[in-house]
């Protein structure tokens, strides 16, 4: 590889080069949109320079794991999702404390919008909140500039570092220029024993005033960033209203205003955490109004209120605070001339506002068209499971008045709620579905009358992720709940990674398989059982049993994802046996399915063959086609 | 110079990788390039765009409204979805073949009205329109899934794109897997020779031959 080549990355393929380049030698992760490709990137090279990488089976895991190599010298790298951070802030804010030595970084992806996450959460307040230094940069190139300075920073102040990204920096592509990757170093000190590593209330006492005395220390060196580092800067323009801009907002920023060159100053931070003051403070000499555009929480919006407070500016702060920038969602360029333009009319500058392209089309003239939500694939085995147990759950309902709730959870299976399924009735966080419907099985004795049996869905990934302790928590607790595991081999909604359940290591090396039936047994759940998710009799039958078991039960469903697997074939409709009863299309929702005006099913093909349709047609009308020779 | 494209389509359908394609055929063609794609959730079976932007300096990864040069339609509905991003001259190239959603909501999507619509208003506001079943001719050339690539070998075709079309198949090359190269060259081929190349593109009278929807 040349020294320095300039190539088109993913923002995430950039991060991970950096951290090669910065000698990263132990990577951990657990996948999640938009962060996963940072640890694949990694993985998928860890051989060839000698990296030790792995998938972790949740993130508190893969913090602790990065974290132990890094209290031994070693230069680590922790990569995730900002909801994913919440399950890795119980060891995160005792880590802030305690420090490393070596190097950690961890990479936080926010989703604005958001486009595949539960939560609009800002990791840069997770950052102000551990007391954890946050950098935000604005695109690939920076991405894999600031990776550079986040491992170097961590070791000097010996800290571990927030790499900040969002999904437009992190799924964005870009030409980058990097460097060279040589092979790992095996240079790590090892483990030395010190008091340090021990948190007590003792050590705890100690070190926080360091912590406080560090975050000072940090914001004074942010500010000397503004004179020799591209990542903050300062640029004068000839009106006294200025733009504070992180992150991807940067670019959006330049592009509303490119037709006013000169016009604003800009200071664009890069450093968000701590908040450069110094920088800060000089930036706001002469600026009567700040406008300042960011996505997520208002974080520099608050930092910047707080120094006028403090300094008794006469500075009038435009943000999300007085309803000039949308307080949730993305931004992007309309958004942001939108807030802009709400801004200038309450500043005492006569600045034009500023305009929008108009596009060929008026948008008012196109006509309605279809929604399109995003629904399971065409021939995914999580659509046999689901109407297997709807099918179970109405004949338990109408023979012996059984009711039940369907607890859903993060993953492919989250898609179980579109129509016509509308099988997930509770979606809160990874592993909640079985805790959920224990608490929902606990108030059965509060409840009239009523009898209820309430079934859990999870993913294999999920299960590992943080399922057992649920299934731990329920059988202790005795909790009357079906536990059904969607297991298709695979962590399928964020990219196919590997996980316990598969027996191959994130380097794709042989490892022991941990058999979720044997784990759902030695946790003692009552029946435990594994079906074959291609059948849907045998699906049935299990649901069935498995909900009509007094106490704790459970099915492994097994099968294959159609994403990854070769289909079997496409199916095709008789026209002369259908009857037009639409069966196929009001019960399972396929994608690959569709009615033309005459009423005739479609099957199209995107068909993988799956065989449900043919199941449930009661005319016999659909068969795999026959190919032609 | 800035050359903006908007790719719009079903999840599946490659748009991604279509966007890869162009971006990577742009940067080495010489230009700065920043693309943002769906990615997740979204992509099963939903609406998906990737943005494409082209130039000389580095911008924001989204195209802001009212300013693609070109739109890339997968499928038209979501062409039309994403017409607000169209500049005035700019241009318009659709996959006539129409993807219904199984279960939809209260508005019926009838395909070949919405493709009537696109015809009607598109080709007088902008500086070229193709429209045609471009699944239908992958499919003819061996395999339906590679309906993508058909519709950026046609964009290069009609010189569309900033650059020329050995840049595109040279990433081709490079991207695709030995065993799908070929199949993938017949689509490539038989995209640019579908479009005519003495007359006016406007004038092609798209052929609606081999829609499904109108079965």
């Amino acid at each position: 590889m040349p020294l320095s080549s300039k190539r088109i990355l993913m923002g995430n393929e950039a991060i991970a080069l950096a951290a090669m380049q910065a000698g990263v030698q132990i990577a951990s992760g657990y996948p999640g949109t938009p962060s996963s490709e940072v640890m694949e990137t990694i993985a998928s090279h860890a051989k060839k320079y000698g990296i030790y990488a792995e998938w972790a089976t949740n993130e508190k895991v893969a913090l602790e794991t990065a974290v132990g190599a890094a209290y031994s010298g070693a230069r680590a790298i922790v990569t995730m999702k900002q909801v994913g951070l919440n399950v890795a802030s119980d060891p995160l804010m005792s880590l802030s404390y305690i420090g490393v030595k070596g190097s950690l970084v961890i990479l936080v992806s926010d989703d604005p919008g958001p486009h595949s996450s539960q939560t609009e959460q800002d990791t840069r307040a997770f950052g102000h909140f551990a007391n954890i230094p946050v950098l935000d940069p604005s695109t690939p190139q920076e991405a894999y500039d600031m990776t550079l300075l986040a491992f170097r920073l961590s070791h000097e102040m010996e800290t571990p570092v927030i790499l900040r990204t969002t999904t437009r920096v992190s799924h964005g592509c870009a030409d980058v220029i990097t460097g060279d990757i040589a092979q790992v170093a095996r240079d790590i000190e090892g483990f030395v024993r010190d008091k340090r590593w021990t948190i007590f209330p003792k050590l705890t006492s100690q070190r926080h005033p360091l912590l406080e005395e560090l975050q000072v220390r940090l914001s004074d060196r942010f500010s000397g960033y503004f004179r020799d580092n591209s990542f903050n800067s300062i640029s004068r323009g000839n009106s006294s209203i200025g733009i504070a801009v992180s992150g991807v907002s940067y670019l959006y920023a330049k592009e509303a205003t490119r037709d006013y060159p000169g016009t604003f100053s800009l200071f664009k931070v890069g450093t968000v955490y701590p908040f450069p003051e110094k920088a800060a403070l000089e930036f706001l000499e002469g600026i009567t109004d700040l406008i300042v555009i960011e996505e997520l929480d208002p974080y520099l919006e608050e930092q910047f209120l707080q120094l006028a407070g403090r300094h008794h500016l006469n500075v009038r702060v435009h943000g999300k605070k007085d309803g000039c920038f949308p307080v949730s969602g993305e931004y992007d360029v309309d958004v942001v001339i939108d807030g802009i333009n709400r801004a200038l009319e309450g500043s005492d500058e006569d600045v034009p506002a500023l305009s929008h392209s108009s596009p060929a089309i008026n948008p008012a003239d196109v006509p309605h068209l279809p929604v399109r939500a995003p629904t399971l694939c065409a021939g995914c085995m999580h659509r046999t499971v689901f109407y297997a147990f709807k099918k179970a759950a109405g004949r338990l309902r109408s023979k012996q008045g059984v009711d039940s709730v369907f607890s859903g959870d993060i993953g492919c299976y989250t898609l179980g709620n579109a129509q016509p399924l509308n099988m997930v009735d509770t979606c809160l966080c990874m592993g909640a579905g079985i805790s959920i419907a224990a608490g929902l099985s606990h108030t059965q004795e509060y409840t009239s009358g009523k009898r209820a049996k309430q079934v859990a869905f999870i993913g294999d990934s999920t299960f590992f992720h943080s399922g057992i302790a649920a299934v731990v928590s329920a059988v202790y607790n005795n909790a009357d709940i079906t536990i059904a595991v969607l297991d298709n081999r695979t962590t399928a909604m964020t990219g196919h990674q590997p996980h316990p359940g598969i027996g191959m290591t994130a380097v794709g090396s042989p490892a022991k398989i941990i058999d979720i039936a044997d784990v759902l047994r030695s946790c003692g759940v009552g029946m435990v059982r594994t079906a074959e998710a291609d059948s849907l009799d045998e699906c049935v039958a299990a649901a069935t049993e498995s909900m009509q078991f007094e106490g704790p039960s459970a099915i492994v469903f097994r099968g294959r994802c159609v994403a990854i697997s070769k289909g079997a074939g496409q199916y095709v409709i008789d026209k002369d046996k259908c009857t037009r009863c639409r069966l196929c299309i009001s019960q399972l929702g396929c994608p690959a399915i569709f009615s033309v005006s005459s009423g005739l099913p479609v099957i199209q093909d995107t068909c993988s063959g799956c065989d449900l349709c043919a199941q449930v047609c009661p005319s016999g009308a659909i068969a795999l086609k026959e190919v032609s020779q | 110079m800035k050359f903006d494209i908007l790719i719009a389509g079903v999840g599946g359908q490659g748009v991604v990788l279509a966007s890869r394609l162009l971006a990577t055929a742009a940067m080495d063609a010489g230009f700065h390039v920043a693309t943002a794609e769906t990615i997740g959730m979204a992509q099963r079976e939903g609406s998906v765009t990737s943005h494409v932007r082209i130039g000389n300096e580095v911008c924001g990864s989204l195209i802001p409204q009212g300013t693609a040069d070109l739109i890339i339609g997968l499928e038209p509905a979501e062409a039309a979805r994403n017409l607000r991003y169209m500049r005035k001259g700019g241009s318009l190239i659709v996959n006539e073949h129409a993807i219904v959603p199984s279960t939809q909501g209260p508005v019926k999507y009838e395909p070949d009205r919405l493709i009537g619509f696109l015809r009607d208003n598109c080709q007088d506001k902008c500086q070229s329109m193709i429209s045609a079943d471009f699944t239908r001719l992958a499919k003819d050339a061996g395999t339906y899934k590679a309906a993508n690539v058909a519709m950026i070998a046609a964009a290069a075709g009609a010189g569309l794109l900033p650059f020329s079309e050995e840049y595109l198949w040279g990433v081709l090359e490079k991207l695709i897997p030995e065993k799908h190269r070929d199949v993938n060259r017949r689509v490539f081929d038989r995209a640019i020779e579908s479009i005519p190349k003495d007359e006016d593109i406007r004038t092609k009278k798209p052929s609606m031959e081999g829609c499904e929807t109108n079965v």
